[in-house]
């Protein structure tokens, strides 16, 4: 009893926010500053949410985000299961030095390249495109690392072997051996994926110049640069960023979290 | 969540595409907007949004077949075109610029001379000052005039009469000339409202109290001066607010500090023109009618007021400076006043008879007759590149003061501070 | 602990992978047609990794000792850069900052995730839903997360203040007052990642055998007992995890003071820049003030902290290898 007392207090603290931005988006700006303030659900959440589409390209930030978060989704399962299956279940000149060396970038921090990274794309004049966002994300190394632990164990020797008797190349190997047996550790990295780079903020922030193809992050936070007096308008604009999110979760939390237990687990 | 392998092959297949056509299509595109587009970037209430809309939807006048498209950038606004700058990418034709124009003197060649179109034809249609503020020491002209920023007194005529307080312009004027007067008016507030306040924080002060003074950080010789008695004392004015409990100490820019004019905590400001639609029109509609202004404590003094630039990424430079002429000729200021508070750098506007008409808001007051009085008393003060740089180092020991530091600390770490980076920029 | 296992487990690999080729009986072919297929399949990653990795890092080395606005010319300035930083006090008050927001949310963080994965770990009903509910934090979006919860920190009209002042508490300057501007950052992390870490700390929990409690149980010990002298010990290297990434978040935490603080004419992190972090005051040297150069520099000097956390943290476990080969050897009994 104890137990469930102490996690619904934990649950109510967690929740409350997500309340309270259901609050603050269905109210008016006025209803949320005046004291006493209004602590349940209004009637204004149409009004705001439709501001939100009057004043800024809701939808086409959407749409770059979603095609976004799918394009670096799909290059990094790719090219991390490939990596990986290599890495796993096969012997090559190299192997374990070009193996630590995925395994060192970890120790990069994204942000000592920053700046760098900027020029970089200014010179390839890519700053403000949709590859900006999704090519220096497809470069994952926990991905590598992540599905290499997950192949180690899950790809048996014997059906490698199998395919090999049956004349198979190394890419058909991947392909009819690999590729479905990884596919719920496939599953993990993609959603994993797809959640960091929904919410990558930093990078888009400053990269994304084009103010007509800004992702929901940064559109949601120049919506309140811009629109500061008129939070509740602001705040629908984050509840509705978020809200595919916590679909995509929803669906799929049970595996998401199991996974990702897992995952730290084998560290 | 299944990922059959078809699926991945498909839509990486799609990807791959939709990535090539894009590599194609879009390559590496320096400016912005399609070709019969004229992009221009401003912040919220800079320009005229009829004015613009025109332009966007019927076309830019003079310019056949060129439309506008124009957008509001957001946060931090110079950050993001010194960014897009830097990026090379997709540039706009037209930028709007803030007060601080000067500190994109260094990047000069980013921007197209403006009296290769014959803007010099048209400077005697402006502010003698305003024009001086848009052209390099080099003698190029990187901008073009838009509104200015004279101030005044904003005041609530209810939250005043509470605290039984003349509520005349003229009258609340005489009684309020100077920064002593002020406080003194503030305090007197308090005794009908406790917690009243005249400022949203310290940085504020510094605002308005700067503009009032004839020189700022720089001469124009390129001596730093802001460690001049002059400023000093604006520390110590601020030590006095803060006595006072006059300053809120809100978060500059956060939404407590519109918070302050929608609960009524803050019932007088002294602002610039354009403050009263950022501020209470949009943050207390429902004082519709109860606010006056008049003549500002302390002076006269411009604050903000901003310039209109064009790229050197422009596609048709000419065009863009047509339809800046345009915007910003005479009859249009004159009409972004009455829809934006948009205060005409072109003193022929003052007499055009949008700028005459009663404002409702101001409970049908004629404000221009206060802004333009201010207008005509403003010191012009030189900006150098420096100034941006400058002014966020004295907003952050404004800011010290208020979390507690006294003035001879927060006044010596201001100058320490000032002079470093001065050094470090090679300007002293 | 990760690199060192990995690699020792690579070698006993290679062991098998090479006996299995030999019982195909197949002749080995001539080296590069037998390795190409390998080598371009884990060419991609390199290539993109070189572009957007390698080249940027050592550019940022040459960025460093250069003053450029990004849009003018460059100028070689040596030293300069470095020099400035050592002495710049806002650099040095960043890293004040961001260790001071870190202890502040990593410590609650630790406890109560480890609170909350002890009373999951003995609940047996509707644990789905509190493992979703708790991780939901986790997933959205911290701009969007950031933006609301700021309105129940600001000052003068947030929910949190206008509580403390119902039951007559006076009011905190959670947007203003030094501390209370890292508890604030601290407390949105926190909030976000207790969840996280709670299904980690669970996870390990759950890996621990019976059969050690059921001993304990026979042995006598009582319920404090075996979790100060079975649980916390089998726990440690979850809890070690949950400290390293935390350690390396913390140290790069950007969105929270950035979106928490909107940029006041230039001025970061809030009233005396009491909440910039490095990586905010990165952000404002390199894209606020244009300043590129020095931008990288900090860079370096960020890069430097984090090794140095990371070789502490390395340090730490270095210890803990029996404890993680215990702790795997239970959960194979388990099974």
């Amino acid at each position: 009893m104890l137990g469930h007392t102490v996690l619904m207090l934990g649950v109510v603290i967690t929740v409350f926010p997500f309340y309270w931005m259901f609050v603050m988006a269905s109210n008016t700006t006025a209803d949320i500053f005046s004291y006493p303030p209004k602590l349940v659900p209004g009637s204004h959440l149409w009004e705001n949410m439709s501001k939100v589409l009057d004043k800024t390209d809701f939808w086409g930030s959407m749409a770059l985000t979603i095609v976004a978060a799918t394009g670096t989704t799909i290059l990094v399962l790719l090219i991390d299961s490939l990596a990986a299956f290599a890495f796993a279940k096969y012997d090559f000149p190299a192997r374990n030095v070009l193996f630590a060396i995925v395994l060192a970038t970890f120790m990069i921090p994204m942000q000592l390249a920053l700046v760098p990274q900027f020029v970089t794309l200014a010179w390839l004049g890519w700053v403000g495109s949709l590859k900006a966002l999704i090519l220096p994300g497809a470069a994952n190394a926990f991905g590598i690392f992540w599905m290499r632990q997950y192949a180690k164990g899950a790809i048996a020797d014997e059906l490698i072997h199998a395919a090999k008797v049956d004349g198979a190349g190394f890419f058909r190997q991947w392909w009819t051996v690999g590729l479905p047996v990884l596919r719920p550790g496939l599953a993990f990295l993609g959603i994993f994926t797809f959640f960091t780079i929904w919410n990558d903020y930093l990078w888009p922030l400053i990269v994304m110049t084009d103010p007509g193809k800004l992702p929901l992050q940064v559109a949601v936070q120049q919506l309140n640069g811009i629109y500061t007096t008129d939070q509740s308008m602001v705040i629908a604009g984050a509840l509705m960023s978020v809200i595919p999110l916590i679909g995509v979760f929803l669906i799929g939390a049970r595996h998401f979290i199991a996974n990702l237990a897992a995952g730290a687990m084998k560290f | 969540m299944v990922v059959s392998r078809r699926r991945l092959l498909a839509l990486s297949a799609g990807a791959a595409a939709a990535g090539g056509l894009g590599l194609a299509g879009c390559g590496s595109q320096r400016s912005l907007g399609a070709k019969d587009e004229i992009t221009l970037w401003t912040w919220d209430r800079s320009v005229s949004d009829k004015l613009v809309g025109a332009a966007e939807t019927k076309g830019i006048p003079g310019a056949e077949g060129l439309r506008l498209s124009r957008t509001n950038i957001g946060g931090n606004y110079n950050t993001k075109v010194r960014t897009t700058l830097a990026g090379k990418s997709s540039v706009p034709d037209i930028i709007a610029i803030n007060w601080d124009v000067a500190t994109y003197f260094p990047n000069q060649d980013e921007f197209v001379d403006l009296n290769d179109f014959g803007a010099a034809e048209l400077k005697n249609r402006y502010l003698d000052w305003k024009w001086k503020q848009c052209v390099t020491p080099e003698g190029k002209m990187i901008a073009f005039p838009m509104d200015t920023g004279p101030t005044a007194l904003f005041y609530r005529t209810d939250l005043l009469k509470d605290a039984g307080v003349s509520t005349d312009p003229a009258e609340l004027a005489e009684q309020v000339p100077d920064w002593d007067a002020y406080l003194a008016f503030g305090r007197r507030l308090q005794k009908s409202r406790r917690n009243t306040v005249l400022f949203p924080h310290l940085q504020n002060v510094w605002e308005t109290r700067l503009g009032q003074l004839p020189a700022r950080y720089m001469t124009e010789d390129g001596e730093y001066v802001g460690g001049r008695d002059e400023i000093r004392e604006v520390f110590e004015l601020g030590e006095r607010v803060l006595k006072d409990g006059l300053s809120a100490g809100v978060v500059q820019d956060s939404t407590d500090q519109y918070g302050l004019i929608t609960s009524g905590r803050q019932p007088a400001a002294i602002g610039a023109v354009w403050w009263g639609q950022l501020a209470p029109e949009s943050a207390a509609p429902k004082t519709k009618g109860k606010w006056r202004v008049t003549a500002p404590p302390g002076g006269a003094a411009n604050v903000g007021g901003s310039f209109l630039a064009i790229t050197r990424y422009s596609k048709n430079p000419e065009a863009a400076y047509k339809f800046i002429t345009w915007l910003q000729s005479p009859e249009n200021q004159s009409s972004a006043y009455d829809e934006m508070s948009l205060f005409p750098s072109s003193p022929r506007s003052f007499e055009l008879p949008p700028m005459r008409k009663p404002a409702p808001f101001y409970g049908g007051q004629r404000t221009v007759d206060v802004f333009g009085k201010s207008a005509e008393q403003v010191k012009t003060a030189f900006i150098s590149p420096y100034d941006r740089m400058l002014h966020t180092v004295f907003f952050a020991g404004m800011a010290s003061l208020e979390a507690g530091k006294s003035v001879a600390r927060a006044w010596k770490d201001v100058q320490d501070k000032a002079e470093r980076e001065l050094t470090r920029e090679g300007a002293i | 602990m990760a690199v060192t296992e990995s690699v020792q487990g690579s070698a006993g690999e290679r062991r098998r992978a090479t006996a299995g080729k030999e019982l195909d009986g197949s002749r080995p072919l001539p080296g590069w047609r037998r390795y190409w297929p390998m080598y371009a399949a884990v060419s991609p990653f390199f290539f993109l990794f070189a572009v957007f990795g390698v080249f940027p890092v050592g550019y940022s080395i040459y960025l460093s000792f250069m003053s450029w606005d990004g849009i003018g010319d460059m100028k070689g300035v040596g030293w300069e850069n470095y020099a400035y930083l050592l002495t710049d006090g806002d650099f040095w008050q960043s890293i004040t900052n961001t260790l001071i927001i870190w202890v502040l949310s990593t410590v609650p963080m630790i406890f109560l995730a480890l609170v909350i994965a002890y009373a999951l770990h003995t609940t047996v009903r509707f644990k789905a839903f509190y493992r979703v509910a708790y991780f939901m934090p986790n997933i959205t979006s911290i701009v969007a997360m950031t933006l609301v919860l700021g309105s129940v920190f600001s000052n003068s009209s947030g929910l949190l203040n206008n509580m403390l002042r119902a039951i007559s508490a006076g009011e905190v300057g959670w947007l203003s007052d030094p501390w209370a501007m890292k508890v604030a950052v601290a407390a949105i992390t926190t909030w976000r990642w207790v969840g996280y870490n709670a299904i980690i700390c669970l996870a390990g929990l759950q890996a621990i055998s019976s059969d050690i409690y059921e001993a304990a149980r026979v042995d006598g010990a009582n319920n404090r007992q075996t979790f100060f002298r079975i649980t916390i010990p089998m726990l440690r290297p979850v809890i070690l995890f949950v400290a390293i990434t935390s350690t390396i978040g913390g140290l790069q935490l950007f969105t929270e003071p950035q979106v928490l603080f909107p940029d006041a004419a230039g001025n970061v992190g809030g009233p005396g820049g009491e909440a910039t972090t490095i990586v905010l005051y990165l952000y404002q040297q390199a894209f606020i003030f244009n300043r590129f150069g020095y931008g990288a520099a900090i860079g370096w000097a960020l890069f430097i902290l984090i090794a140095v956390f990371s070789v502490i943290n390395w340090r730490l476990i270095g210890g803990r290898d029996e404890l993680a080969a215990d702790k795997r050897k239970g959960k194979r009994r388990a099974r």
